[in-house]
């Protein structure tokens, strides 16, 4: 993919945008193994080597631009330039991966597509604030159905469409338009992200709203209530926030390593929660007492209360740090 | 402070400029159910410092109130002290009127700005109160249980609602207007996002009454009675000493002296059922006027009912509802309690009907002779198919704090 973000757009975006964004994920271990490069980075290092090396060739952005974007601030522009790549290989990596779940619903395997389709996910969701800057790309792949009258809208396309497709209908009929969209709206995200400018200002303050995303809408089960996948988009929201915080983490420890030391804290704790919510090849399915979108995939609660009640307050910890890593970084 | 950036106000408890500006209009009323001084409601700042939390006995109380119950998420008894030290610096910059600090704008604000750059009074108060809950194996502070504290039982023909019901901490919060409240709310959460999770809200109104002779002031509830006009005179020092707050003595943890047992009951109203209910029966089931508020058979809404006089129920059925809360005898004297509750509507239910009540709060310096006394007289009184207990809780509000000291200090020591 061509990698030239602009810097601005990645630094402001980046915080917020990763933490809550993250949807997608993986129900199968090549899922994870795939994500490994770019995504394991979790714990990650803005000097991931693949990221590293991706960015380096591809970013097109000049020494004098990212001093621009960092707001004169030499090491924030050296971090904004690697989360560059990164994104850059966020979307590569979801376009791959999406086209093994649409090449599965156009081929009508019904199973292979409902295996491929939390992972096709993780790689936007993990950059969704970014990406969303690209014009109605948002609402074209991962609108949910209470954006639209009904599920049988004809502008209810992407992601949430198909999911309602093979779990809800039980089949891949009639997916096969809504693939070839999906793949389609994509490309148009990667071209869009290459000519995008957003202003300085725009960048860092997402960080804390991605994180409130994942309260609002993860934590909810919302965001995959047919499939009960919402664990794989939660996990990636984080590792996405996570990765914001890493390559902004030199220039943090300048700036506020008090702030910086609660944020990390705050990463490990949510971590430690979700930890046991792993399986071998993924992530539970998300099922809640009291469930306010039933399925007969959940027989019994997988989550219970008090998991779901700890996470909620250490996401919204994290939100109120990550609020002002903005204003710590001097990003106005 | 865990959260230094976001926090609002220097921690000072009880720094001495703050409290001054409280204590001109100090909070305390002069009891009988008038304006305690002679500013209009919502021109005080409530002092917040004290032996007791002053929003318990506010009078008159604030038009707003709001109730919101949270699970304590601090992991462990430092967290906990943490939690209740932030709350407490929060809650006295609110209610003291301390303007919010500014900051650089590539920061978020310090406060919503709900209220604009240097908020009104608005006889703003904020009363902690903590759950049975608290008292488990998490925090170490089962010995510390106030002794009749336990998880509000089902009583009379409650359907209490698990999700709408108890808590490991209450904040209750009243205002003369809904937006100081809801500022108040969010700053109070803004402070305690890592500790505290939501489990219920619910707010209200309360509109005070007839000021005319004979009055009591108090409130109609929305079944168009008036209701509080026997309460307690929260403007009393002795009797609320001798009814509400927890002494020494009474074989209570020490720390929860001055504190008081504080009773939330969610009391949904059929109100249509009621309003197609004859005049009639409606004031033969409360045993008062409705429009005037006498007690049956007298002239005036602070008339006393002479119970004696009629032992057969003639004027005043004996089931009726006020004769039944409080017989006036002195074997039932004991069980007076403080009433500060407030009215609620939340829309409507899946069959059409309106879901309004009355959200009941009381405090009592013992739940056995106070809110379980009266409960237990009310027992199938002929009013409970008019309402519906759906949710509450039994707390206990933390004794005030004094300057430089924080709510529950004794209580997490």
């Amino acid at each position: 993919m061509t990698r030239r973000l602009a810097l601005l757009l990645i630094l402001g975006v980046v915080p917020i945008a990763l933490v809550g964004a993250a949807c997608g994920s993986d129900d199968g271990a090549d899922v994870r193994s795939s994500t490994a490069g770019s995504a394991s980075g979790n714990s990650g290092s803005p000097s991931n080597p693949d990221s590293a090396s991706g960015s380096a060739s591809g970013t097109g952005l000049s020494l004098e631009d990212t001093q621009t974007a960092g707001g004169g601030n030499a090491v924030v522009a050296q971090g904004v330039l690697a989360y560059g790549d990164y994104v850059a290989d966020q979307v590569d990596d979801t376009i791959a991966r999406t086209k093994v779940f649409t090449n599965a619903v156009r081929a009508g395997n019904l199973q292979a597509a409902r295996a491929a389709y939390a992972p096709s996910r993780e790689g936007w969701e993990r950059i969704e604030p970014i990406a969303g800057l690209v014009e109605e790309i948002d609402g074209a792949v991962d609108s949910r159905v209470d954006d639209f009258a009904g599920p049988n809208d004809p502008t209810f396309t992407g992601w949430h469409r198909l999911e309602y497709l093979l779990w809800k209908k039980n089949t891949t009929e009639g997916g096969a338009a809504f693939a070839d969209r999906l793949d389609a709206d994509l490309q148009r995200l990667k071209s869009g992200l290459e000519t995008l400018e957003i202003p300085p200002a725009a960048v860092a303050l997402g960080a804390s709203d991605l994180i409130e995303e994942v309260s609002e809408g993860k934590i909810t089960g919302e965001e995959d209530r047919y499939s009960k996948t919402d664990l794989w988009d939660f996990n990636a929201n984080v590792q996405g926030a996570e990765q914001v915080v890493t390559v902004l983490t030199p220039a943090l420890e300048d700036a506020d390593p008090e702030l910086l030391s609660r944020i990390q804290a705050g990463f490990k704790e949510l971590e430690a929660s979700l930890a046991p919510l792993k399986t071998s090849n993924g992530w539970v399915l998300f099922c809640q007492q009291n469930d306010e979108f039933p399925s007969n995939l959940c027989p019994k609660p997988t989550v219970t209360q008090a998991q779901i009640d700890r996470m909620k307050a250490q996401l919204a910890g994290l939100s109120e740090d990550l609020a002002l890593v903005p204003g710590a970084l001097g990003l106005s | 402070m865990k959260r230094g950036g976001i926090s609002r106000r220097a921690f000072l408890a009880g720094a001495g400029g703050a409290a001054v500006g409280g204590g001109l209009l100090a909070a305390a009323a002069c009891g009988d159910g008038q304006e305690a001084d002679g500013g209009a409601p919502g021109a005080r700042f409530v002092p917040f410092a004290g032996p007791h939390q002053a929003g318990i006995t506010l009078e008159p109380a604030p038009a707003t109130g709001l109730m919101a119950s949270f699970t304590v998420l601090a992991r462990d008894r430092a967290e906990l002290a943490e939690l209740l030290r932030e709350l407490t610096d929060e809650i006295a910059g609110l209610m003291e009127g301390r303007p919010p600090e500014t900051r650089d704008p590539a920061f978020p604000p310090t406060d919503s700005g709900l209220l604009g750059p240097n908020p009104a009074p608005d006889d703003l108060a904020v009363v902690v109160s903590v759950g049975a809950s608290l008292f488990d194996e998490r925090y170490g502070l089962a010995p510390r249980r106030p002794r009749e504290l336990v998880t509000m039982p089902f009583v009379s023909n409650d359907r209490l609602d698990p999700e709408r019901s108890h808590g490991d901490l209450l904040l209750s919060i009243e205002a003369e207007h809904p937006d100081t409240v809801l500022f108040a709310l969010r700053q109070l959460m803004r402070r305690t996002r890592s500790t505290l999770v939501l489990r219920w809200v619910l707010d209200g109104f309360t509109r005070r009454g007839s000021t005319a002779a004979r009055s009591t002031g108090s409130p109609r509830n929305l079944m168009g009675f008036i209701d509080g006009t026997a309460n307690l005179d929260a403007g009393a020092g002795t009797t609320m000493d001798r009814y509400v707050w927890v002494a020494g003595g009474d074989g209570e943890p020490s720390w929860a002296v001055g504190g008081s047992y504080h009773v939330v009951r969610v009391i949904r109203m059929l109100v249509e059922f009621w309003d197609r209910t004859p005049l009639s029966e409606q004031e033969h089931i409360m045993g008062r006027e409705k429009v005037s508020g006498a007690p049956l058979g007298m002239e005036h809404e602070t008339d006393v009912p002479d119970y004696a006089a009629d032992p057969k129920g003639a004027a005043i059925p004996l089931d009726a509802h006020i004769r039944l809360a409080n017989p006036r005898t002195p074997e039932t004297a004991g069980s007076l309690i403080l009433r500060r509750g407030f009215s609620y509507a939340r829309g409507y239910d899946r069959a059409g009907r309106l879901d309004q009540g009355l959200a009941f709060v009381c405090y009592q310096r013992s739940l056995e002779t106070g809110f379980m006394a009266v409960q237990a007289r009310l027992n199938g009184e002929p009013l409970e198919e008019y309402i519906l207990p759906e949710g509450g809780g039994f707390f206990f509000a933390l004794p005030g704090a004094e300057p430089g000291t924080f709510l529950g200090q004794a209580l997490v020591a």
